[in-house]
């Protein structure tokens, strides 16, 4: 095995990743970098994304706005302290991508152009047409090849962390290309691997988003929290599960039922203007919207596709030119995948899986319970999602917190010590072969993930109820079992996709098994963790808390809670559309007598 | 994959397999595929390794034509295996070759990391014309100065272009297509100053000058970037500063 | 020892020949009947320069049936490529920029064409008054 002597040592090299790479860099020239990722960096999934990213700009907009329409999305379960710090650092992050060179949409005269998301009161989504993801992922993998103190492990496969001492001291990571096995020795590790989508079957997700940070964190005694809250994007290819962006209906775009109705103001999001005001109807969060299509599914009112059930989203009062100018991609989706001229003929969509609001547990300053560790983006659970993500914040998310967490292992590698070299990688390498060459029973694992995927879809999906999540919970443990026993098509080392994707598929059930787990335990109903068995409420008494659920090897996780930090939004009933309004204004007169002052850039330094 | 239509038709595949560690070099291995209409070559490809052979290797990840990862050759032609779609290749067989003018690694699996190398030799990053603290804000760039530049970015590096460029099979240490585009990303961003910087690099024989404007780059573009516009405007480029070099004095980045 | 062995499969040998490349082939054996013909020109151009002899003889190779059919093949050839040419126009240029949006390749190489033909059809105008004045 070989040996690379790092000072800090990053795994995943998408949007989150790559910026704290190039933070580090910055901070830290001096030091090496290393920088870890199973695609070429421009592969991540940070590539998909769509719509764009959340900062505010518009002279009658706020951070204070920006805070209440993440807290009260996110159902309350969102660490307040750490959405005001990241509120008040999206546009300084995004402005930095500008200057980078991302290029985004513009305005005839040359400035920033925003447009209106879900959830979002007034328009402060930052968008590079809708190919937003792509861009910064494009435009930050760029930039960093500016720093030579980073130095990239591209198609490197991290097998497991190595922790020593109470400290996490670098990882062992498999190369694609060669199956050989390189120990990197870190001073501070930042898992920035993306999220977990994969677990389910019907998902936005590329095949890569498995969870493999998430799960190597876990087993190694860190908690994962919010695992329930698992998101469904409402607008989806059937089928396939591509997404079809948010901001198509940010645009102004329409969903209909199979009788032609915008059936939203049907569930309290109403009522239906020409154009959609922000936080009503169409433009209205995600969960909402998901649950909305899971009713009308089961009134009979959508229409059926070969790929199954489907509402239609439809762009063609757009017109051709507006689609054709910031629906780009959409209209080549549409035709690709669908065989439909968008301009002509609506979309049919339907919810599927998109994102884990919940992840490795962090604090503001990216930091995990266990020394020298941090963590960012979507696999890591840093507060500001709660129980719903907005969209557009996730983007402004890995950029904002991609950065702190950079930052904060520079400053832990310097206060540290050099890590220390034990026989812990040479038995990392051993049980990683023994995957390679286990006799097993016979079974492959792709009967497996299959019925992990089908398994949670049923259990965990967008309405959920205890005996189905108990079932679900029983079928991972029986998958966790059979796992131990599976048996590889492909016993070669160089490029043995098999192995990886095993090594992936055990990453994955362990975190599926959190998920479930959590969900089970909430007897309450919040954002999207949705019950139909007597559990429809939201119970802040005992529930305005977060689960933390606690990997126990091969037994089941055990669950445990923890307060969430309330600074300046004490829970209110979230309403959207004409009652959101409503609450909206009760809201303020009741936040006004605690006399906050406004949330500021200079606001909560890290 | 997770497809809910249900298959009736199936069709052939042949894939070229190379697996370095028993194949002396390629063969064409045959399989049959269940397919429905909306199967796409990819989908293809994952059902017979989950079902029929684990060890057949190829990238895949997003799905949705946007990470660049399953630039293959179908039937000849390099294409991305997710947009490619069985229903249009039937009845007939069809032959699947990892892209052309790489090495293969493995199977579908081409040797990429050269092609990355291309990319970091020509500065691909913004080198400001004008230093601007992000304190002061964005920089203002008209609809007009993005157009200038913007097709080029949209570039996702899935290598077609290189697969489908005779002169990079001829010589592979060729700047190429793809890395040319990005050039012409920078160059023509009205941010930028380190047009020189660039030109630098592209004037060898490995440069501009290899290109004999075949164009089937940009026909093969999955994205519409026209790397042939960013090749062929740079020979221009690289004339017009062969002889401007003399009269003006250069600095490093 | 990895087990790492990448393998070179080599370019096709025949690849000029074969679609999509024989559009490119055709293009580039185009340009060798312009040089043809510049060659032919060339010849007028050293007869005339010998003599009236010589020039006679010149024009006597041209007025053969065998010399009006290279002529019209070279014709050929040539319309194609100048046609081609245009075509790889826009390549060889900056984006065109109109009113914030590029303008289409297909324009440049339309608006080309028919400045190239304006020119040609004025200059055939000019031979010929030359030709019935003098």
């Amino acid at each position: 095995m070989e040996h690379f002597d790092a000072d800090i040592l990053i795994l995943g090299a998408g949007g989150a990743g790559l910026r704290a790479a190039i933070a580090a860099a910055e901070a830290a020239p001096d030091l090496t970098i290393a920088l870890v990722s199973k695609v070429y960096p421009m592969r991540s999934h940070t590539v998909a994304a769509e719509g764009g990213s959340a900062g505010v700009v518009q002279s009658h907009d706020s951070l204070d706005n920006h805070f209440n329409d993440t807290v009260s999305g996110g159902d309350w379960l969102c660490e307040q302290d750490v959405v005001e710090y990241f509120v008040a650092h999206c546009t300084r992050e995004m402005v930095q991508l500008e200057h980078w060179g991302c290029p985004w949409s513009r305005k005839p005269d040359g400035h920033i152009n925003v447009r209106a998301f879900g959830g979002m009161k007034i328009e402060r989504t930052w968008f590079a047409a809708d190919r937003s993801g792509f861009h910064i992922l494009h435009t930050l993998f760029q930039t960093s090849t500016r720093f030579p103190a980073i130095r990239r492990f591209d198609e490197y496969f991290c097998v497991d962390l190595l922790v020593d001492d109470g400290r996490v001291q670098g990882a062992v990571v498999l190369s694609l290309s060669t199956g050989e096995f390189t120990a990197i020795h870190a001073r501070a590790v930042v898992i920035a691997t993306g999220g977990a989508g994969r677990v389910f079957r019907q998902n936005t997700n590329g095949g890569i988003v498995t969870g493999d940070g998430m799960a190597l964190a876990y087993r190694h005694g860190v908690p994962l929290r919010d695992m329930e809250f698992v998101q469904y994007h409402p607008t989806c290819l059937p089928g396939t599960g591509i997404l079809i962006t948010e901001a198509c209906r940010g645009e102004g775009a329409f969903l209909l039922n199979k009788e032609g109705n915008r059936y939203l103001q049907d569930y309290g999001l109403g009522p239906a203007e020409a154009k959609p005001r922000n936080k009503y109807m169409e433009l209205g969060p995600r969960d909402r919207l998901s649950q909305a299509f899971w009713h009308e599914q089961r009134r009979g009112r959508t229409v059926n596709t070969p790929q199954g059930d489907a509402v239609l989203l439809d762009l063609r009062h757009l017109g051709p030119g507006k689609i054709k100018e910031r629906l780009p991609l959409i209209l080549d989706l549409a035709k690709q995948f669908m065989g439909i001229d968008a301009t002509t003929a609506p979309i049919p969509v339907r919810p599927a899986v998109h994102y884990t609001m919940g992840g490795i547990l962090v604090d503001i300053r990216t930091a995990a319970p266990l020394a020298g560790l941090f963590a960012a983006g979507e696999c890591s659970s840093v507060g500001i999602h709660g129980a719903n993500r907005l969209g557009s914040n996730s983007l402004a998310e890995l950029s904002v917190f991609g950065r702190v967490a950079g930052e904060q292992a520079v400053e832990f590698a310097r206060g540290s010590s050099a890590p220390r070299r034990s026989d812990q990688a040479a038995a990392v390498e051993a049980s990683a072969l023994a995957l390679l060459d286990q006799k097993g029973r016979g079974e492959h694992h792709a009967a497996l993930r299959a019925e992990m995927g089908a398994s949670m879809e049923k259990g965990c999906g967008i309405y959920r109820l205890g005996t189905e999540m108990q079932e679900t919970c029983d079928t991972l443990a029986e998958l966790r079992q059979r796992y131990a026993g599976i048996t590889l098509q492909d016993r070669s080392r160089a490029w043995n996709t098999d192995w990886v994707t095993a090594i992936e598929l055990g990453f994955q059930l362990d975190v599926a098994h959190a998920m479930a787990h959590s969900a089970l335990a909430r007897t309450e109903s919040r954002g999207a963790h949705q019950r139909l068995d007597g559990f429809e409420q939201r119970d802040d008494a005992n529930f305005l808390r977060h689960s933390l659920a606690h990997y126990q090897g091969t037994a089941a996780p055990t669950i445990s809670y923890a307060p969430v930090t309330i600074t300046r939004s004490q829970p209110g009933s979230r309403a959207y559309g004409a009652a959101g309004e409503h609450e909206e204004a009760a809201h303020k007169d009741a936040v006004s007598k605690f006399g906050h002052p406004p949330i500021s850039k200079d606001t909560a330094h890290v | 994959m997770s497809d809910a239509t249900i298959p009736s038709k199936s069709i052939e595949l042949r894939v070229l397999r190379y697996r370095p560690a028993s194949d002396r070099e390629p063969v064409l291995v045959s399989y049959r595929v269940a397919y429905s209409d909306d199967m796409s070559v990819l989908q293809a490809l994952q059902s017979i390794k989950d079902t029929q052979d684990g060890s057949l290797s190829f990238r895949w990840s997003c799905r949705m034509a946007v990470c660049g990862s399953c630039g293959m050759m179908i039937n000849g032609e390099p294409k991305l295996a997710c947009n490619t779609f069985v229903r249009d290749l039937a009845p007939d067989a069809v032959i699947i070759e990892p892209l052309q003018n790489f090495p293969i690694e493995r199977d579908l699996v081409v040797t990429v990391g050269d092609f990355v190398k291309k990319i970091e030799s020509i500065y691909p990053y913004i080198i400001p014309k004008v230093a601007k603290p992000v304190e002061d804000g964005a920089h203002l760039q008209t609809p007009a100065q993005m157009a200038a530049y913007e097709s080029f970015s949209d570039c996702i590096n899935c290598m077609l272009c290189y697969a489908a460029c005779p002169q990079f099979g001829a010589n592979p240490d060729f700047i190429g297509p793809g890395a040319m585009a990005l050039l012409q990303r920078y160059n023509g961003d009205s941010r930028d100053g380190g047009r020189q910087f660039r030109l630098d690099q592209i004037h060898g024989e490995d440069g501009v000058w290899a290109c004999t404007a075949v164009g089937i780059c940009s026909e093969v573009c999955p994205k519409q970037v026209d790397p042939a516009n960013a090749v062929n405007q740079n020979k221009t480029n690289s004339a017009l500063d062969f002889f401007l070099h003399y009269v003006q004095p250069r600095s490093q980045p | 020892m990895s087990e790492r062995r990448p393998f070179h499969r080599p370019q096709p040998r025949h690849w000029w020949a074969h679609k999509p490349y024989l559009a490119y082939t055709v293009r580039e054996l185009s340009g060798v009947a312009v040089a043809v013909y510049g060659a032919i020109l060339l010849a007028g151009l050293i007869c005339l320069w010998r003599g009236p002899e010589a020039y006679a003889v010149y024009r006597r190779i041209l007025s053969s049936d065998a010399a009006f059919a290279v002529h019209l093949v070279l014709l050929a050839a040539m319309l194609w490529h100048v046609l081609t040419w245009f075509q790889i126009l826009p390549k060889t240029m900056p984006k065109l920029i109109l009113r914030g949006r590029p303008v289409p390749q297909r324009q440049v190489t339309a608006i080309a064409l028919l400045v190239a033909m304006v020119c040609s059809a004025a200059l055939l105008v000019v031979v010929v008054a030359i030709g019935v004045t003098s």
